[in-house]
């Protein structure tokens, strides 16, 4: 199919119905309104349903009533309501449910600003609601991969019946870059008469539940969920080498926008003759551990660069995955301004002529 | 009716508390309404504001166009925010920390603040009894985030979310009844007001201070952006509102009825939808049909109070 020039926010709408996906709830707020007021319209087209909500704490619940059901549901949400999702979400992980969550970040705490902005790394990745639980999180960096890995997220969410979570901020959601939504193949949604709760004529009835009152019960299932989660770890890491088949001498860490900007200051820099490359993360969760211990080990390897907007989140993670067994740097732009090329490619020439020492 | 023949500023005061060169769009009604409303309720008030339109032009760092303490508060919480600060000058004037003196505690939500995300604080705030003003400025829409519907939109208005077309027509259902939902809690004093007839809204604002416990007032604001019509029309657009019977002026008072206003008869409602671009899709049919709920509504309305005034 041609390619369709289209916002991030409508490509999100635009792939969860190619996904197969025709139940979204949500509740405005700025930088993703879009979505809703996308689909809002198209899928009245396609026969779906669009329930705008009273509060985000009501959408994310209207996910938990549909995905119990069996139904192929998502969110779309910004950072503060986000946050009202948080019950929602830890429920969802308890009674094993699969659906999609969007968090187009922008600038915190509190009502912050609209601007692009990572700080909800930690949010996301840490699990924002109560207990051991973790979502997949998927960050991609152009509408293209949005796109993508929206039509990816329902079958992987099905497959460990567990939420999927994707991040992005306003620059991915109010861009508009090319999409071909026919990158990805769609997958049927796999048969929930095992667990949804469909009505119970003819079998026995399906419970939805995350209430353990035996704590046996409940550690024997949080080591379930553990198990599951571990072989996620095992299975979806996802990331991408840029510049790194040349033993690079500084690998930078960034993911979806920043990425871009270091993407072009690493050819800056490649142009002057300096040896520097990315691994950028695709799944913040699962993260790329494994990978980033590796290049740590290689002796060509003098240190490590993060770039993000937040005041360090992905960096602690780094310097875990690393051991901290090479210097990492980190340069950072906060409260919804995006590094520029240039300043980035000042950091990177001064770390690299560090490395150098 | 004493208080809409008026017009003579100096029966208000000249002191400006909320101040211009905030960001309000051309034409904002709302904007018109925190004037207004810091003119009746004067400087020794505490402001809890919902994140909102008139929070967002008014706030952003580092200018404020507040003359009284303020607070802002997440979309979902300004009537619990409020109670907080009541309840804590309550016990700071028990225990003689704070000078004791009224001091107006106001709460302030949009229409999506208030009929959907805050309406669980405000039924909370209401039961409690708090000595609060909530004041839901109501301009029909998620007018901030770009013109989404609220259960304030009235039915057939094409907003972002509820877009007209041929699979609907528009809006679904109608708006909900907030100062019934608040009079259903029993509250001293619950009115309607419009920001066309500034006199009357600051009189109520007064009552409402004059009146012991939790109060609403709930005020149309119209706002051109979201309507798609001209930012001059505002104030006539209100006042067509109140004469067509579409938003009724009227105060429910220690269980008690009344009308603000007496109309000698209902304005078509078509003089009011004609210039807004959010109902340019109707029908006839459809006109035929909101004039007959907003006939319908007005008539219930003018039978309660006449049912308050007999009782």
């Amino acid at each position: 199919m041609a390619k369709l020039l289209m916002k991030g926010a409508e490509a999100i709408g635009e792939a969860a119905i190619r996904a197969g996906c025709t139940a979204y709830f949500a509740y405005p707020i700025t930088p993703q309104s879009e979505v809703a007021e996308y689909l809002s319209k198209r899928l009245a087209e396609v026969g779906g349903t669009f329930v705008q909500a009273e509060s985000e704490v009501a959408a994310a619940q209207m996910v938990y009533g549909a995905a119990g059901a069996g139904v192929r549901v998502f969110t779309t949400s910004s950072s503060p309501g986000v946050s009202l999702m948080a019950e929602t979400m830890s429920y969802m992980a308890g009674s094993e449910l699969p659906a999609v969550f969007v968090n187009i970040m922008r600038a915190g705490p509190g009502l912050g600003g609209i601007l692009p902005c990572q700080s909800d790394y930690n949010q996301a990745t840490r699990g924002a609601g109560h207990g051991d639980y973790s979502f997949m999180i998927i960050a991609p960096s152009t509408v293209q991969e949005l796109a993508d890995w929206m039509i990816r997220a329902f079958p992987l969410s099905e497959k460990y019946r567990n939420p999927v979570m994707i991040v992005g901020d306003g620059l991915i959601a109010q861009m508009m870059e090319p999409v071909d939504f026919d990158a990805v193949k769609a997958e049927e949604m796999p048969d929930v008469e095992g667990w949804a709760t469909t009505g119970a004529k003819n079998r026995p009835r399906n419970l939805i539940n995350s209430l353990f009152l035996d704590p046996l019960k409940l550690e024997e299932f949080n080591h379930h969920l553990k198990e599951k989660y571990e072989r996620m770890a095992r299975e979806e890491v996802r990331y991408e080498n840029y510049m790194m088949d040349d033993e690079p001498e500084l690998v930078c860490v960034a993911y979806g926008t920043t990425a871009r900007i270091v993407k072009t200051a690493i050819d800056v820099l490649r142009a002057e003759g300096l040896k520097i490359g990315l691994i950028r993360p695709i799944t913040l969760l699962p993260f790329p551990k494994d990978i980033l211990r590796a290049e740590s080990e290689k002796p060509h390897v003098k240190g490590f660069a993060v770039v993000e907007m937040s005041n360090g989140q992905m960096l602690d993670d780094v310097k875990w995955a690393t051991l901290e067994r090479k210097p990492v740097s980190f340069f950072s732009r906060n409260g919804g301004i995006v590094p520029n090329p240039e300043e980035t490619v000042e950091f990177l020439r001064k770390e690299y002529e560090r490395t150098q020492k | 009716m004493e208080h809409f023949n008026v017009f003579a500023s100096k029966l208000v005061p000249g002191r400006e508390l909320f101040s211009p060169g905030h960001k309000a769009c051309q034409g904002c009604a709302p904007a018109l309404a925190m004037r207004y409303l810091l003119k009746a309720a004067g400087p020794n008030t505490i402001i809890a504001n919902a994140t909102g339109c008139m929070e967002i032009i008014s706030s952003a760092y580092p200018d404020i166009a507040w003359g009284v303490p303020w607070i802002h508060v997440a979309f979902e919480n300004a009537a619990a925010v409020a109670s907080g600060i009541e309840a804590g000058i309550k016990v700071l004037q028990r225990k003689g920390k704070l000078a004791p003196g009224k001091i107006n505690v106001i709460a302030i939500g949009g229409d999506g603040g208030t009929f959907d995300i805050g309406l669980q604080a405000l039924s909370g705030m209401l039961e409690r009894g708090h000595e609060v003003l909530y004041l839901c400025y109501d301009n029909e829409a998620y007018m901030n985030t770009g013109i989404q519907r609220s259960s304030a939109t009235p039915m057939f208005s094409s907003t972002t979310t509820s877009p007209a077309g041929k699979k609907i027509p528009g809006q679904a259902t109608g708006k909900k009844d907030l100062a019934g939902i608040a009079a259903a809690h029993n509250v001293g004093y619950v009115a309607t007001a419009c920001t066309s007839y500034p006199f009357d809204f600051m009189a109520k604002v007064k009552t409402a201070f004059e009146t012991p416990g939790s109060k609403l007032i709930h005020i149309f604001a119209p706002c051109p952006t979201g309507w798609r019509s001209a930012p001059n029309e505002i104030i006539k657009l209100g006042r067509l509102a109140v004469q067509t019977g579409i938003f009724p002026l009227y105060e429910y008072k220690g269980g008690q009825y009344h009308m603000s206003m007496e109309l000698p008869f209902l304005k078509p409602i078509k003089s009011y939808m004609k210039s807004q671009g959010r109902y340019r899709h109707l029908s006839e049919e459809q006109i035929a049909m909101v004039q007959e709920n907003v006939t319908a509504r007005y008539e219930w309305l003018q039978k309660l109070a006449a049912a308050s005034q007999e009782g």
